[in-house]
């Protein structure tokens, strides 16, 4: 679903031995200025971005002949499961190490161009720095309570139908795409507002998939209360962009839309029994 | 940490935003639906028939009646200040939430993306749209009206058409301008508010599913189609009336009741 587009314009056959050439934003540093650079990469059959970083790295000579530092990048999974490598690539938010060069540039000279995202600090080049999403899971109580120093015995039982929902949601890998293509989503450098600016709706669907585990309820009503304030879930727009551009599919705007009902009723029943 | 219990302001917060999501229903919506009828009765008055036989005197006369009726609502002015209220408490709300988003349609150029970004878009323009309309017709300000009509309660049709076509001798460059603006800022309002019921009934928890929203969205969508049409309805009613014609047959309905003695020099003033 995310890529279909980019899948679409696969029609042409690729031409085998070509070079296409990569547009990369450089930065080198957190705080300093960036630069647009580019490389020339020669292109074999299967190759992904990841692998033409690699050739980057190994051959770092700009298209005008100049030397320069190899590119930085962050990866780690290379099967799009570790959610470490998105960057935006021609404008979109995806992860690299599955973008295939055949897709995105078929013919001789394309141009691809690399930048790292825009809602999170720049450590290097194309490599960003996610901590904020890891905060905002930590906000939400992302996890299930099982600490103690007895035996809890058998977990709940849980029906096929609600495992198989609760499977989609567990399959977000914190890649942070769907912040990057929130509208509401904005970068924060200062830290100490994070806690009230937008949380995003990769946290939202953690806090859905947590409510929804019958022993990760016990913490529900802590997790509502954290997203009835700033940040939380009111502040979303409903644009429905992150459903769009998240790889896994998960239905992030059923979950805003769950966790909106389960915020309303908190509130009705915290206002009537004042708890 | 996640746990800490609520301080007022994250109440605050809370109830804020979810004032701000009802307020643009009741008592906005509702209200905007009753105003395009009743303004639509410029066109679609033709089928009453209890305001006799001819065409124009049936779309005129069923318009006065329905001002005239709303004028003499016993707690008009509650009403009003109810309205007023919400509106402002929306509005400026509105443009405070708006600011903290930064549209990306280029980037993502989604048809949902572009509906939240019409969204808002809709919203800026609406306030405008309703401060002009307001200012114009309610408070009076006339000299923000091109040719300067001053709007009657008892001539509601025939100045509103001169008003919208600015001069009471028909349209003027300025009048289009007028017209085009009514045009522009109504329709923009009533995609606002349908696309408004929709997104609420995400935000309330409503629709979760994708199926349930889809269907959500026909309803809104079938809504907002019929107040299209009377909106238009009603900017074609008024942007094509004949302003002597309608005054006249205004004039007939007020002496055969008690005009108002304003009402009464208007009159004289406009049918020498
Ligand atoms: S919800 Fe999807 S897009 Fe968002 S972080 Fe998880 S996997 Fe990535
Ligand atoms: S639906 Fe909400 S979380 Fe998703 S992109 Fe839109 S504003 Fe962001
Ligand atoms: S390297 Fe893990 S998702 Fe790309």
């Amino acid at each position: 679903m995310a890529h279909a587009s980019t899948i679409k314009n696969f029609k042409n056959t690729p031409k085998p031995d070509r070079t296409v050439q990569f547009r990369i934003k450089r930065c080198d540093g957190p705080g300093q200025p960036s630069r647009y650079e580019s490389f020339n990469v020669p292109i074999e059959s299967g190759s992904n971005v990841i692998s033409c970083l690699q050739y980057i790295a190994a051959n770092p000579i700009t298209v005008t002949g100049q030397k320069t530092t190899p590119v930085v990048w962050d990866a780690g999974c290379l099967e799009e499961i570790c959610g470490a490598c998105t960057m935006v690539i021609n404008g979109k938010v995806r992860q690299s190490c599955s973008c295939l060069i055949d897709e995105y540039a078929p013919h001789e000279g394309d141009v691809i161009t690399l930048e790292p995202m825009s809602k999170f600090p720049v450590v290097r080049d194309l490599w960003v720095d996610r901590q904020r999403l890891f905060e905002s899971l930590e906000k939400v109580s992302a996890w299930v309570p099982i600490d103690g120093s007895y035996d809890l015995g058998p977990g709940p039982q849980e029906t096929p139908q609600q495992s198989e929902m609760r499977y989609t949601l567990s399959t977000c890998m914190s890649c942070g795409c769907c912040l990057e293509a929130c509208p509401q989503y904005q970068k924060e450098d200062d830290a100490s507002s994070w806690d009230t600016s937008f949380i995003g709706a990769a946290p939202l669907s953690q806090a859905r998939l947590f409510n929804e585990h019958g022993t990760g309820r016990q913490l529900k009503g802590a997790r509502l209360d954290a997203l009835m304030g700033p940040g939380g879930i009111n502040d979303c727009g409903n644009a429905q962009n992150c459903v769009k551009v998240c790889p896994k599919e998960i239905p992030l705007t059923e979950s805003i839309a769950a966790v909106g009902r389960a915020v309303t009723i908190h509130s009705f029943t915290r206002f009537f029994t004042g708890k | 940490m996640a746990t800490q219990k609520n301080s007022p302001l994250r109440q605050h917060h809370f109830l804020l935003r979810r004032l701000h999501s009802l307020s643009g229903i009741v008592p906005i919506g509702v209200f905007l639906i009753l105003h395009l009828t009743t303004n639509a009765t410029i066109l679609w008055g033709v089928l009453n028939s209890r305001a006799g036989s001819d065409m124009l005197a049936r779309r005129v006369g069923t318009f006065q009646e329905e001002v005239s009726f709303i004028n003499g609502l016993p707690a008009l002015l509650l009403i009003e200040l109810t309205l007023w209220i919400s509106l402002g408490f929306h509005s400026i709300l509105g443009v405070y939430y708006a600011f903290s988003g930064r549209p990306n349609v280029r980037e993502y150029p989604y048809p949902d993306n572009w509906r939240y970004t019409l969204q808002r878009v809709s919203g800026y323009v609406g306030i405008l749209f309703i401060f002009y309309h307001v200012a114009t017709l309610r408070w009076g300000w006339s000299f923000l009206v091109p040719g300067g009509t001053q709007w009657s309660h008892n001539f509601a049709a025939s100045t509103l058409a001169a008003a919208m076509q600015g001069s009471e001798q028909g349209y003027t460059v300025a009048g289009i301008a007028v017209s085009l603006f009514y045009f522009v800022g109504v329709s923009l309002l009533v995609y606002h508010f349908a696309n408004g019921l929709w997104t609420a009934a995400i935000t309330w928890g409503l629709t979760i599913s994708e199926q349930a929203q889809k269907r959500w969205g026909f309803v809104c969508a079938g809504l907002g189609a019929g107040m299209m049409l009377l909106a238009w309805a009603s900017i074609i009613g008024f942007a094509t009336l004949d302003y002597d014609a309608a005054a006249e047959i205004e004039g007939a309905m007020h002496s055969e009741t008690n005009i108002p003695a304003a009402a009464q020099s208007h009159a004289d003033n406009t049918n020498p």
